[in-house]
């Protein structure tokens, strides 16, 4: 027992004092950071050009006049000029961006064109077109003669808000738990393609390291002290540290970062806004208790799917005498990984599918299907069975990867085949 | 006869297909140097590899200080094997430490006794550095630190010698010989017979996983040794030949030696022959000097190991 401490905290000390896992600890958070910021940035530093649209309004509407400059946008009304003498003096040297040419009829096809210097942006032709949509729009109504039809138009403008609950057979309202189905999409997605990434990174230190230590024949020496399941157990164990050491740093800057820094970065215009999906993902972020429980699962199951499939690794390094050589067993480990982020795919469609409830039970696939089915609501009792059989399985998979692995570690020269491997776990 | 640290008895092992050991016994006495001697592959690996408990026997037992082997047992047990192995990117220091606690020393004896033995053995400025940084020779060095320093009193190591230069080679057969002096016990396993003749005062053979010759060096050597003289004297090869006629066999064609001197290897059956070949080799051949000849342990590995022994 002190023996497997001890390999632990050399494991887990090595490892922590690598420049590699302070770098990666410290560049994570900031490209994090970078990624949910790069949105604000790009919109403050593209502000600064100005388009300037030459407007030839034929219409004989008044179109051109009730054009509002947008964001980006101005517009010059140019009365007498023909569209062709337009084209050749608005060119590109002209600066300016491009003409908008009003035909007699707008309602007809390709009497609206926007002509361009420059490739235009779908966000620029899309409020050119509601703009005059409106306009003419205005103007229709008007025709009818309604009185007071401004104060109609405000009284009839109507926007619903679908407000979400899951039932959960009180029937008393304020207990019922509000949900948001895109909300529940991306965290789903971010939690699933998290524990992806933690299988496959740690995992793969896990396959590296134990090939090392064969390779070089420290484990020669070990197992003069220690039980090849004690040196097993205390590398699986060791870089689990690892990875939840990593996994607790980059929350806390996470955390601490979109605190301090986000209500700064974050102009007040995109928190305002009354986007839904963003109201309601600021209530999601700022449901502490909510949070603190997926964050709760996350760690059960990555620890659960880490140790499972970290097993699984070691054996297949220590069957084989380089990294390389450990590829053709690391595709198989792979594909459990794979199947496992294609059946998430369809969590998002349903997910209460059978594939989604039977994908988050096995064990080889649980991990990743049900961290990403929590965010929707899961029923206690199907997270509590999938973590029990995870663990179980955990327990199986460790039994039988250190069955090839006390002999594996002894066996150098000829990669093994499937068979061998079996072999030696039928070995006494 | 001292009594004996190791016994094993009746030791069999087999792995799919072929058997490693059959029903391999041996008794190593306290305080000597006990060499395994055997060609590759002959089994000497797996045995060590019991003794360690790194692998379990299918039959037979190992007893240390008379009591079947346990798991706590590996703390009086050092072994450093022949593939030398040290983690590179780990301080040398540290390292040391590490093995040594795996062996139930506390960090801070295990510091102390490690920073001496480092003193030793002239590493000390490597201390905090990395082991990539090391020559193989120092790193040898560590590894056989690491080894001894939690004082067991069973030492096995696998080719000690093989990547040392001969003072290095050397200071490890004194210090090596050093902790025998001290109380240790020390197996070696070699095929290295220059380095059996020098420090083993026992050995075993093993071949095609059975224990072919066991004994003390001394008495093997006589043993096989029977009846070999080498004969220096001055005449042709003719007179030579009909004053060995019948009574004694020679074992090479003679050569010159310094002096106009010829040299031969004979064998001599018995004490009357012995003497009747004296006789007559003195009257005909201008005796110099007959001297009994003993084996080389590399004569009796080969003979030993080919079934001519």
């Amino acid at each position: 027992m002190k023996n497997t401490w001890l390999i632990i905290m050399r494991e887990f000390g090595e490892r922590v004092r690598k420049k590699s896992f302070i770098i990666t600890t410290l560049l994570m958070p900031i490209f994090m950071i970078g990624m949910m910021i790069a949105p604000t940035l790009m919109m403050l530093y593209s502000k600064g050009e100005q388009k300037q649209i030459v407007v030839l309004d034929r219409s004989g509407q008044a179109i051109a006049e009730r054009l509002m400059p947008a964001a980006e946008t101005t517009f010059i009304i140019e009365e007498r000029m023909s569209k062709g003498e337009a084209c050749r003096i608005f060119n590109e040297e002209s600066g300016i961006f491009g003409i908008l040419y009003l035909g007699r009829d707008v309602e007809q096809r390709d009497s609206v064109q926007l002509i361009t210097n420059a490739s235009s942006s779908m966000m620029l032709e899309e409020s050119i077109a509601s703009q005059i949509s409106a306009i003419i729009e205005h103007d229709k109504l008007a025709s009818y003669n309604i009185e007071n039809i401004e104060q109609i138009l405000a009284e009839v403008e109507t926007n619903i808000e679908l407000s979400t609950y899951l039932n959960d057979g009180t029937g008393v309202e304020e207990s019922m738990e509000s949900t948001s189905s895109s909300i529940n999409y991306i965290l789903g997605l971010v939690l699933g393609m998290m524990l992806y990434m933690i299988i496959i990174l740690y995992g793969q230190m896990v396959l590296t390291s134990v090939v090392e230590e064969k390779a070089s024949r420290v484990i020669d020496v070990l197992v003069t002290s220690c039980t090849p399941l004690q040196i097993m157990m205390g590398k699986i164990l060791g870089i689990a540290l690892v990875a939840i050491t990593q996994i607790a740093i980059w929350a806390i800057l996470i955390i601490g970062a979109s605190n301090f820094l986000m209500p700064t970065l974050f102009s007040v215009e995109v928190v305002a806004t009354n986007d839904m999906m963003m109201q309601s993902l600021m209530g999601t972020l700022g449901n502490t208790g909510y949070l603190a429980s997926l964050f709760l699962y996350l760690l059960l199951f990555i620890i659960g799917g880490f140790l499972l499939y970290a097993s699984l690794y070691a054996a297949a390094g220590s069957a084989v005498d380089s990294v390389m050589d450990g590829q053709q067993f690391n595709t198989v480990i792979m594909m459990p990984i794979i199947l496992s982020l294609i059946a998430m795919m369809s969590v998002f469609n349903d997910p209460n599918s059978p594939l989604a409830f039977w994908a988050s039970m096995i064990p080889l696939t649980s991990p990743i299907v049900m961290i990403a089915r929590i965010p929707c609501g899961i029923a206690l009792w199907e997270i509590i069975v999938s973590l029990v059989v995870l663990y179980a399985s955990f327990v199986f998979t460790t039994w039988a990867a250190s069955k090839i692995y006390r002999v594996g570690i002894f066996m150098h020269g000829k990669r093994p085949t499937w068979h061998d491997l079996w072999v030696w776990f039928r070995m006494k | 006869m001292r009594d004996s640290i190791l016994t094993i008895e009746h030791v069999s092992k087999s792995y799919t297909g072929h058997k490693a050991l059959s029903d391999v016994s041996l008794s190593v006495p306290r305080g000597a140097v006990y060499g395994l001697l055997g060609p590759n592959g002959a089994g000497k690996t797996t045995l060590i590899r019991i003794i360690n408990r790194i692998t379990l026997a299918d039959e037979g037992r190992v007893l240390l200080d008379g009591k079947p082997l346990t798991a706590s047992d590996v703390f009086h047990i050092g072994y450093m094997p022949e593939e030398r192995g040290l983690y590179k990117k780990m301080r040398v220091g540290e390292q040391a430490i590490f093995f040594a606690r795996l062996k139930g020393l506390e960090r801070r004896e295990a510091e102390k006794r490690l920073k001496a033995w480092f003193e030793r053995l002239g590493i000390a400025d490597w201390w905090g550095r990395n082991v990539e940084d090391l020559s193989k020779g120092m790193a040898q060095k560590v590894q056989f630190i690491a080894t001894v320093v939690h004082e067991p009193k069973l030492l096995i190591f696998d080719e000690p010698f093989s990547g040392f230069d001969p003072i290095n080679a050397n200071m490890l057969k004194e210090e090596i010989l050093g902790l025998r002096d001290r109380g240790a016990t020390i197996i070696f396993s070699t095929h290295n017979m220059a380095s059996v003749e020098e420090i083993c005062d026992h050995i075993t053979l093993i071949n095609k996983s059975q224990n072919i010759l066991s004994g003390s060096v001394e008495e093997i050597r006589r043993r096989a040794g029977g009846n070999i003289f080498e004969v220096v004297y001055n005449a042709d090869d003719d007179k030579l030949h009909t004053a060995t006629a019948n009574i004694a066999t020679l074992l090479n064609e003679s050569e010159g030696v310094v002096g106009g001197y010829r040299r031969v290897k004979m064998h001599i059956e018995d004490e009357g022959n012995l003497r009747e070949v004296i006789t007559r080799l003195n009257e005909q051949c201008a005796l110099r000097s007959l001297s009994e000849v003993m084996p080389s342990m590399n004569d009796i590995f080969i003979r030993a190991v080919n079934g001519t022994l």
